[in-house]
């Protein structure tokens, strides 16, 4: 016989799972068909045949036969009813691990229903690996959407310059544009819709004028309607499921709407389908597509699908080569810098790129939250292995007994593996409750839409089963091997509990000290985002922010109307126009000193009033000038002052005179090159922007009346908003009666720039709070365990003369050294953490060593207490009751 | 009268075909060869199982040889159960053939 044997694994395979009686024969017949099939067939297809062979046998028929497990079946009884029995026996340990995995285990599932959300983000789009925004490079900004040809030409045809030019690429499949007007290249604001003579706001519409395309390349879900002819026209409208129910009611779908004519900015447009909503976690949402010609802007977010086995770096060099097809002259321009393109699926995570239409996600936060989940993790673990070798410790002679009624090792360790899993699995009902009561909650604090049918998806179920058995096992595990190893003499001998090699070094007091060590540095952490928030909340921004009212305003006529009225109010202080601060970052252009050589490229032009500084009270003594008369003045802010000061190597003073050039490489006839100031004065940084970025360099035109104005401030000292606002209200409507009065709070907006970061904050000081009383209630359980077993030590020691403090005190003094060095580990890698989490900020605190040092001072005090209330009980027993027991 | 599936049938005629040497991997070859297509022995094995189960064959183990690693076979016999079974299932059919007027 010349072959090999046929492959060991699967005869072993056979052997276990088939039954004894049986076995001789398959084996038999199995390897005589292998070697007739390696003369046949070959050896190769002859081990595989022998493989499939193996397999197919794994059916009831080969299995083992009931005898065995008859056997078996009482002994598994057994172990459930010991189960069940010690379950109920110990119902504090039991109380305190199962409350730890409900509260755990469901704020882990949170976090990762979130973190699913958040990077699924525009996942569901079809062939989303394979499609790309276009995005621009101008000046040193990235600009997320690709500009029209023309600015001032952006009709139709130009609009189309570069799909058109697309589609010239055999590598792209399709390519569409659209702008919604939320975005900040759609103009944001309000527009008003009439629909059966009723007016309508509309806060986002999607323009686009190549519907099919878009339809392609983001598959909407039509509810109602034909997709090719509603796309197929201009002037037709598109409504989104939530628009349709607001504009006609819960029973929109019965009503005859199609077809229906509705004005929009005083255009006709035709309602041809309804679609389902976006859905909440794609990178762009609308209320109702509007197909136009025209898109009413100056650019478009541009996306192309390529086709498959194509790669993106081969199209975008083909592209910046022939970019001069569309763009004119975009190569001798030296301010942009190229296209390129950034894949769907990125979209949400690409930091500092301008106009991006929804926030983007914080990829710092988003690994805080994987920490924080896997530290609650760990301490759900440790303290569970805590609390399972206290218990057991109980059950020596138990396990002895089994183990003389000739239970094998592995019986044993089954057994309390079954136990550890079973109490895991008991929490199972309770964990899915708490996370279908909590889901909501969570998703008005962090602003998500996870849908509640997700917590009863095969997923999450099976995930969350596996994680509860491996949680069961995983605490158990140390318990029961060392049962089950343990000689049967052993456990009925005099030694209490598990002896280990030393006794500092051992199993509890590293799970212990591990436990101290997360909690510290999760203590630490939350303190130091909670400084942080504070720090640029209450941070001077250079102007009034209090009490301050801002809302729009079209033009400068109604502007002056509505201003006179409003100051002859007692208890309006100031009206301003433009300049609100607490923007979003926009275009930035470049300039330089007219006789300097250097130009940067960090500049922020803006338009404002005299009574806009003034209401903000912001330091600009160049100002006076215009009070005594002239008309309009060019100052610029410290931080630019500071930049230019230093590279013509003046004093920043200096420069007050001199002529500062914005856009140098534009050429122009009025000029020469560029727009030519002279800076009237130097006015003091303020923030204009989020703290989140450094101080820009501002460029502030300054105007006595300014020529139009879209936005205006009003400061009150009054204390009572509700009458004020009325009154701003009432004026308001005076002067302008198409658009409707929409005030907002300056202090809101600014809270608003920091919104995801106090959703953050918030939400690990609440995983963090979860944390700490999970790791304490562990704590008090391990703690209480052994005040018990030490009943006797406590009882002698009383005897011999010991007081009850010098007792609790030499319980506490085990526990302190094992907080030291977890505080002396927590100290670097929680200032590491946090300083890498604080670079986020342009303006941020210094996390200081002392914090650590007083959250392990924090948690000191909460594990003397909860020694103390656990021990006092012990040690307030009368000796004599303790020492009786044997 | 247990009745009989197509597969138990087939397998049924070729043990009593083979006569004294009808074992899994010899039935499951004989079945390639007569019917012209492949079963897994671990099929064969069911089926004969279930005839046994049925008395329609009795086994009893013997015959080791080098080829099977110097395992016996267990060698299936048809009972006279068996036979009959087979006979009637013939006898029926037949009655119905003779049913059919013409048949070229």
């Amino acid at each position: 016989m010349s072959y090999p044997k046929p492959p060991t694994w699967a005869s072993r395979f056979l052997g276990w799972f088939c039954d004894e009686a049986l076995l001789e024969e398959i084996q038999g017949d199995l390897e005589e068909a292998y070697y007739h099939r390696c003369e046949r067939l070959g050896q190769q297809q002859a081990r595989r045949l022998y493989i499939a062979d193996v397999i197919s046998f794994f059916k009831p028929y080969a299995f083992e036969k009931y005898s065995r497990v008859k056997q078996f079946l009482p002994m598994f009884d057994n172990r459930f009813k010991i189960a069940l029995r010690n379950i109920l026996h110990h119902k504090r340990f039991t109380f305190i691990n199962a409350i730890g995995l409900i509260v755990g285990i469901s704020s882990i599932v949170l976090i990762s229903f979130f973190l699913n959300y958040e990077l699924s983000y525009d996942q569901s789009t079809p062939g989303y690996e394979r499609t790309y925004r276009l995005v621009n490079q101008y000046r040193d900004q990235v600009y997320t959407c690709m500009r029209f040809p023309s600015y001032y030409d952006s009709e139709g045809d130009n609009q189309m310059a570069v799909l058109e030019h697309l589609d010239n690429y055999p590598a792209v499949e399709k390519a569409c544009h659209f702008v919604p007007s939320r975005s900040a290249i759609g103009g944001g604001g309000k527009i008003f819709a009439y629909v059966d003579d009723q007016q309508h706001e509309l806060e986002n519409i999607l323009f686009t004028n190549t519907g099919p395309e878009f339809h392609e390349l983001f598959p909407q879900q039509f509810l109602l309607g034909d997709p090719s002819s509603a796309l197929g026209s201009f002037s037709n409208i598109i409504l989104s499921e939530s628009l349709a129910q607001r504009w006609f009611g819960p029973s929109w779908s019965k009503r005859r709407i199609l077809g229906k004519t509705v004005q929009i900015s005083e255009e006709p447009f035709t309602i041809q389908a309804v679609v389902a909503d976006a859905r909440p976690n794609t990178h762009f949402d609308f209320e109702l597509i509007l197909l136009q010609k025209d898109i009413p802007s100056w650019a478009a977010y541009t996306y192309l699908q390529l086709n498959e086995n194509n790669d993106i770096n081969g199209l975008l060099q083909q592209l910046n080569a022939d970019v001069d097809l569309f763009y004119p002259g975009y190569t001798e321009d030296v301010l942009s810098k190229g296209i390129d393109a950034v894949a769907l699926a990125d979209i949400h995570f690409t930091p500092d790129m301008l106009y991006e239409i929804k926030p983007i996600a914080n990829t710092g936060y988003l690994s805080t939250f994987g920490i924080v989940a896997i530290i609650i993790l760990l301490i759900i673990w440790t303290n569970y292995a805590n609390l399972s070798v206290a218990m057991y410790a109980d059950r020596q002679r138990e396990i002895g007994m089994r183990k003389v009624m000739g239970a094998r090792p592995q019986d044993v360790a089954g057994q309390l593996l079954l136990e550890a899993v079973g109490l895991a699995l008991l929490c199972f009902p309770f964990i899915l409750l708490i996370v279908s009561l909590s889901l909501p909650h969570f998703n008005e604090l962090m602003a998500s839409e996870i849908p509640q049918d997700l917590i009863f998806s095969l997923p999450t179920i099976g995930g969350l089963l596996l994680l509860l058995i491996v949680t069961g096992l995983i605490s158990g595990a140390y318990p029961a091997f060392v049962y089950s190893t343990r000689k049967t003499m052993h456990l009925f001998g005099q030694g209490l509990g598990i002896r280990f090699a030393s006794r500092y070094l051992n199993f509890r007091n590293s799970l212990i000290t591990l436990q101290f060590f997360l909690v510290v540095g999760l203590l630490s952490m939350t303190y130091f985002i909670y400084q942080q928030m504070n720090f640029i909340q209450q941070r001077d921004l250079g102007f009034t922010k209090e009490n301050m009212l801002y809302f729009e305003i079209d033009g400068a006529e109604k502007f002056r109307a509505l201003k006179a009225q409003l100051e002859a109010l007692p208890e309006i202080q100031a009206v301003g126009a433009g300049g609100v601060p607490g923007a979003d970052m926009y275009n930035q252009l470049t300039y330089k000193m007219k006789d300097t050589e250097v130009t940067l490229s960090d500049g922020t032009q803006q338009y404002i009033g005299l009574d806009a500084v003034q209401t903000l009270e912001l330091d600009c003594p160049a100002c006076d000038q215009l009070e005594a008369g002239k008309e309009q003045i060019f100052v610029i802010n410290e931080t630019a002052a500071n930049k230019l000061a230093k590279i013509k190597g003046v004093s920043p003073e200096e420069l007050v005179g001199e002529v500062l050039v914005t856009e140098p490489e534009w050429e122009n006839e009025e000029f020469g090159y560029g727009v030519h100031h002279t800076i009237d004065g130097i006015i003091k940084d303020y923030k204009y922007f989020s703290l989140k970025y450094p101080n820009q360099s501002l460029l502030i035109s300054v105007y006595r009346e300014p020529g139009w104005v879209y936005e205006m401030m009003v400061r009150s000292n009054t204390d009572d908003w509700q009458t004020t606002l009325e009154k701003v209200k009432t004026a308001y409507s005076q002067v302008e009666t198409e658009r409707p009065f929409t005030p907002n709070f300056l202090e809101d907006r600014l809270r608003q720039l920091y919104e995801s970061e106090a959703r953050s904050g918030k939400l690990v000081a609440i995983l963090g709070i979860v944390a700490i009383v999970l790791a304490l209630m562990g704590l008090a359980g391990v703690v209480a365990y052994l005040a018990y077993r030490r009943q006797k030590e406590i009882g002698i020691r009383k005897v011999l003369g010991a007081s009850v403090g010098s007792i609790l005190l030499r319980f506490q003094r085990e526990f302190g050294v094992l907080l030291l060095i977890a505080v002396v580990l927590a100290l670097p890698i929680s200032i590491f953490l946090a300083t890498r989490w604080l670079s986020d900020f342009a303006y941020h605190i210094q996390p200081q060593a002392w914090v650590v040092a007083g959250a392990g001072l924090v948690v000191l005090l909460l594990v003397v207490t909860v020694i103390g209330i656990q021990t006092r009980r012990a040690a307030n027993r009368p000796p004599m009751d303790v020492l009786r027991v044997n | 009268m247990h009745s009989l599936g197509n597969l138990e049938e087939t397998i049924l005629l070729l043990v009593l075909a083979m006569d004294e040497d009808a074992y899994g991997f010899s039935v499951s070859e004989a079945y390639r060869e007569h019917m012209g297509k492949t079963i897994s022995i671990s099929a064969v094995h069911t089926v004969l199982a279930r005839l046994e189960k049925k008395g329609l064959i009795r086994s009893e183990l013997g015959g080791a040889t080098s080829e099977r690693g110097g395992r016996r076979k267990r060698i299936f016999t048809v009972t006279g159960t068996g036979e009959t079974a087979l006979a009637e299932i013939k006898a029926s059919r037949q009655k119905l053939w003779s049913r059919i007027p013409r048949l070229s």
